[in-house]
């Protein structure tokens, strides 16, 4: 069945994850999404997280980074330091709905692929930048990455330990905020188009779109000069409302008692009715008062229970609490798993990869749901679908074009990506929690496979 | 006023709280028509800290105010059948509906998908939950803290012996928002082209969780659990504290530096080493290294280094307290801050839009609503209630 956005044609000159990630959202839902590379200059994702380690051979097929970012898509690499190339490019814009791009301004000036250049060639074009301070401002062509922007947007300095510094999670989390909105306005900006017939320039940055999820605090400075403290897992109007240790290495569960009833439930499931007696927690008042205490001792009861166990007894009598899952409980979650959202992907047998689940969308369509996946493209992997079907191209200009190195299959310059420390050092140095040697055979069986 | 990208979109928005409308300012802000049911009493919400000068009163939330700009605000009992019966009747002219009731909710008030789509077969119905509107959780209840728990992002936030830590503030239940924004424009596409409308379920848990760079790739591709990262002292990108704050050293996006040009930016001689010019010399010599680092920055005044990193193509960022957000030359070159004058709240500085572009612009058109403001104009005039009506209603509690 085709998704809902069947028709419409997006070329994507994106690296990493901001414009990535929001194109392959666009992609999963039927999207033709065109993603531009270049032999000369790799995209950094294909070197990154390979499959099993393995450094050798044509490891650019191989980078999971890439894999999850770039599912459902095209591949088609150009060099567009060649004029031969820029015009293969020209013809691409020409039949393209979206051009989305993540580049500095600077980058997109040298290459003339400002919009003012792509409407000349396709006058309803729908560009879209995302940068991460902004397209235009003093700002423009500064280098970020996802925790600098996640920086200068006012939500790191919330965030952290009670009195300890701002803490920041393991993943450049901007890039997603960023993404997230790029989805809604390229979103919008085709609703506009199909409406009156325009395109538009989209200026996404990826600091402001984040600023934009923490007005609370902003307004807070802006009204009342005043900025809260951090406070951790802390809520300023619940308690208790933390993470606790749980039985096991690592292991934890959440708990948040959003009222009287929810924190006399806690106290029944944790076998604790002394603290119903205790008049210090007889009230949100005074349990937000005495919410040290109030964790410390919670953090004693919850120390014997198995994390999931305790969960599903808190929610069934009503209270919101949650194990913390780690990357590989996540995976098999079972309540993700009734929804399917893990999806399993095959991948080009060159690669010699099973294949494998990737995470799904953050939501479900019920007339025309997310299309079947097919795993992102191998180097250059449709260069001869699409030069040859859409542009029209003859073997003998294709062949021209490879001849010139134009496009191709392969980087210019492979230089060997970095080798990781063996898995067992990693554990020792604390980067990674431990790790299953059956791990494919585990996957394997969850998920059906083979 | 000018007219907005979504000009025309009519939306009904049922929702209350943060994530749905979050959703519903993103499509008001940028044009469409959006009527913002609250029960009687109003959204809770309204109640939210931080108050303006820790006043309660219903125009006084700070967040309130922003997240329902732009909306036009009745009230409704939806559980009278009057208020059903307007909720009907305003969802059959809508091509959006957006709730974020728990899942029992809407089918219980008759009004989940099913039976609105006998009456409107082209809405697009939005539905935000915690976990969907599926599966063996479905009814479980969350706060931010369980989604991050729940969606994996958790585990992998915080020190590496301490518990794991979130995100300040209410991080999961916007990016619901926009994700069920972004949803509801894709299906409301796919509408005006074929007529067909659609149930869109969002799950907050899936938000978070569709979101995790290669933490699950990790273990699919190579069996190891990522843990929260060890302090690694030596670590060129660690955040380390300046004089006045917190930066955030990125020399370079690869592991290979031109160490004399580090040596010679920081200032510090004392790298000037063998121990510390490739990348397995700062490995081996990694608390060495960390120990001058931090002496080093301590040095450092925190937006003078920023600047003078990024002439050198350093990457380079900072940490940004409310305050210097709010005098950041980047928003204020972008025209970010706005002023809106609101009835009872008065002329405040907002967030204002979250991207730009050269259509049709953001634009807050008008200041959040106060508790029943447009029950006249929409309940009356556009469904064709008679002002006896709606004081009979009024005095049977329906608005």
């Amino acid at each position: 069945m085709p998704g809902p956005l069947e028709g419409v044609r997006i070329l994507e000159m994106g690296q990493l994850i901001a414009i990535p990630w929001s194109i392959k959202m666009l992609a999963d839902m039927g999207a033709q999404v065109i993603r531009l590379e270049s032999c000369q200059r790799l995209e950094v994702y294909r070197r990154s997280t390979l499959y099993r380690d393995k450094v050798d051979g044509e490891y650019w097929n191989r980078g999971g980074l890439f894999y999850e970012h770039n599912r459902n898509k095209l591949g088609i690499t150009l060099n567009l330091a060649d004029e031969n190339g820029r015009a293969v490019l020209r013809d691409l814009i020409a039949v393209s709905d979206v051009f989305a791009e993540n580049f500095t301004p600077r980058v997109i000036k040298n290459f003339q692929l400002e919009y003012e250049d792509l409407r000349k060639i396709r006058p309803d074009i729908v560009m879209v930048s995302s940068t991460g301070y902004g397209f235009t401002g003093p700002w423009a062509n500064f280098g970020a990455t996802g925790p600098s922007t996640e920086g200068a947007s006012g939500l790191a300095f919330m965030t952290g330990y009670k009195d300890g510094p701002p803490v920041q999670p393991e993943i450049p989390y901007a890039d997603y905020t960023g993404g997230e909105i790029t989805v809604f306005a390229i979103m919008a900006a085709l609703m506009h188009r199909m409406r009156t017939g325009q395109g538009q320039f989209i200026d996404v940055s990826q600091a402001q779109a984040t600023s934009s999820t923490v007005p609370e605090a902003l307004m807070d400075y802006a009204v009342n000069c005043r900025i809260a403290p951090r406070i951790g897992n802390g809520h300023p109007s619940m308690a208790p409302h933390g993470c606790y240790p749980c039985q096991g290495a690592d292991r934890w569960i959440t708990i948040a008692a959003q009222d009287d009833r929810q924190w006399q439930a806690l106290c029944q499931v944790l076998g604790k009715q002394e603290w119903l007696q205790d008049g210090r927690f007889a009230s949100m008042a005074g349990r937000l008062e005495n919410q040290d205490e109030l964790d410390r001792i919670i953090g004693e009861a919850t120390r014997d229970w198995e994390s999931h166990k305790l969960m599903h007894l808190l929610q069934a009598e009503g209270v919101a609490a949650g194990a913390v899952l780690d990357t590989k409980n996540v995976l098999f979650n079972e309540h993700l798993k009734d929804r399917k959202f893990y999806q399993v992907v095959d991948h080009d047998p060159s690669t010699e990869m099973p294949p494998l689940p990737y995470a799904g969308q953050p939501w479900k369509f019920s007339a025309t749901p997310a299309v079947h996946n097919k795993a992102a493209p191998t180097m250059g992997e449709h260069n001869r679908l699409i030069l040859g079907e859409l542009l029209c191209r003859t073997d003998d200009e294709l062949a021209a074009l490879e001849e010139q190195g134009i496009i191709g299959y392969a980087p210019t310059t492979p230089s060997q990506p970095p080798i990781q420390p063996p898995l067992d050092e990693q554990v020792r140095q604390g980067r990674v929690q431990r790790y299953d040697p059956d791990f494919q055979e585990q996957i394997a069986r969850h998920f059906g496979i083979g | 006023m000018t007219n907005g990208a979504l000009q025309g979109v009519k939306v009904l928005d049922l929702t209350h709280h943060i994530s749905g409308p979050y959703c519903t300012k993103l499509l008001a802000d940028f044009g469409a028509e959006v009527v913002k049911v609250e029960r009687p009493e109003g959204d809770p919400a309204r109640s939210m800290p931080p108050l303006i000068n820790d006043e309660p009163g219903p125009d006084n939330s700070l967040l309130f105010l922003y997240l329902n700009t732009s909306k036009l605000g009745v009230t409704l009992n939806l559980k009278s059948d009057r208020g059903r019966e307007m909720a009907r009747e305003l969802a059959r002219q809508s091509d959006i509906l957006v709730e974020n009731f728990s899942p029992r909710v809407m089918p219980s008030l008759g009004l989940d998908y099913q039976s609105l789509k006998e009456l409107n077969p082209s809405l697009v119905y939005v539905s935000i939950s915690n976990f969907g509107q599926t599966g063996p959780y479905r009814d479980y209840k969350a706060t931010d803290i369980v989604e991050y728990a729940l969606g994996g992002l958790m585990y992998i936030f915080g020190e590496n012996k301490r518990e794991p830590l979130i995100h300040a503030l209410h991080q999961a239940q916007f990016r619901a928002g926009t994700n069920a924004a972004g949803g509801a424009l894709m299906a409301l596409y796919h509408q005006r082209r074929t007529g067909q409308g659609q149930h869109v379920d969002v799950s907050v848990q899936e938000c978070v969780a569709s979101g995790l760079r290669d933490a699950v790739d990790i273990y699919t591709y190579t069996g190891a659990v990522r843990h929260r990262a060890p302090e690694a002292s030596g670590d060129m990108r660690r955040m380390r504290k300046v004089s006045d704050g917190y930066l955030l050293p990125t020399p370079s996006l690869a592991p290979n530096l031109n160490w004399p040009d580090i040596v010679e930016f920081f200032d510090a001689p004392e790298l000037d080493s063998d121990k510390f010019n490739t990348p397995t010399a700062r490995l081996v010599n990694t608390e060495e290294l960390g120990q001058i680092l931090d002496r080093v920055f301590l040095t450092k005044k925190k937006a003078e280094m920023f600047y003078a990193a990024q002439k050198r193509r350093f990457i380079f960022g900072m940490i940004q307290s409310p305050e210097e957000v709010l005098a950041d030359e980047q928003l204020e070159a972008r025209g970010y801050f706005v002023d809106i004058d609101h009835p009872a709240a008065g002329k405040l500085k907002y967030p204002g839009p979250p991207y730009l572009t050269s259509g049709p612009p953001w634009q807050a058109r008008r200041p959040a609503p106060t508790l029943g403001q447009h029950n006249e104009e929409v309940l009356g005039q556009r469904l064709g209630h008679s002002g006896d009506d709606l004081a009979q209603m009024r005095a049977a509690e329906v608005i």
